[in-house]
């Protein structure tokens, strides 16, 4: 496995994240890459906020 | 409101008045009117085979959804080839649009959204997701649905569909891509950036 990504690759990897628990490999080409990369920073903190939304949501929606 | 145990009648007005928000739920997971109906329907009568069993309209209306939820698994393992056809839209590949082909770079650099409580605080936001949510094609909101709303795990949502664990990976990477456009489009472009 490659520690330097693409920026796809990059993406596919933060998705995949929220369903199984990456490598420590691929975690490490992430946080390499957002050193330089700030537009997959931003998709970073993008997904994260996606994340809470949609937990919040779920609550919101199955409260009464 | 005070929650205080329901009389018959009062327990008959409860259900009937939750049922639109229950068929909305159903609707959005299953993408079926039909499947929906059904999986409603049957949660309403389990609910009406116990009707002493309830304090009240919110312990009512956490069980039904509860109940709702097991419902919409079985409808969808009943109807497993249908749920995951996919559609053009669903097969339709994001990436393509969104990082040129040889470098792998973004065409269009990811904006700053800027600080979640100010977006998480408010209840058009929601209302924004929600409907995003709805617009995905068919069967990549099935599997998003029972990831997110169902709280499945991977393995669990491969086996009640009968789809590979790459087929699975592929929807929901496909997914959350849309939910993020469609998110950038109806909600953070209409707002000013962060300071």
């Amino acid at each position: 496995m490659k520690l330097m990504r693409t920026c796809q690759d990059v993406t596919r990897l933060v998705l995949e994240s929220q369903d199984r628990r990456l490598r420590p490999l691929e975690g490490l080409s992430l946080r390499m890459h957002w050193l330089a990369c700030s537009g997959c920073r931003n998709f970073r903190d993008q997904s994260r906020l996606m994340r809470q939304a949609l937990d919040r949501w779920r609550t919101y929606r199955d409260e009464p | 409101m005070a929650d205080q145990p329901l009389t018959d009648q009062a327990f008959a007005a409860q259900v009937e008045a939750l049922r639109p928000q229950l068929l909305r739920f159903a609707r959005s997971q299953l993408r079926n009117d039909a499947w929906a109906e059904d999986a409603v329907s049957e949660t309403l009568l389990a609910a009406l085979e116990k009707p002493q069993g309830f304090g009240g309209q919110s312990q009512l209306k956490t069980w039904l959804v509860g109940v709702l939820k097991h419902k919409v698994v079985d409808q969808l393992r009943r109807h497993t080839r249908e749920a995951t056809v996919l559609t053009d839209e669903d097969g339709e590949d994001l990436d393509e649009s969104l990082f040129d082909t040889h470098g792998g770079h973004w065409r269009e650099r990811p904006q700053d959204w800027g600080d979640p409580a100010v977006h998480l605080g408010q209840r058009q936001f929601f209302e924004v997701l929600e409907a995003c949510c709805d617009q995905l094609p068919p069967a990549q909101g099935r599997v998003f649905m029972m990831r997110e709303w169902l709280e499945l795990d991977t393995a669990d949502i491969c086996k009640e569909l009968q789809i590979s664990a790459t087929n699975l990976w592929v929807l929901l990477h496909r997914a959350r891509l849309r939910l993020r456009e469609c998110l950038q489009q109806r909600w953070f472009a209409q707002r000013p950036g962060p300071a």
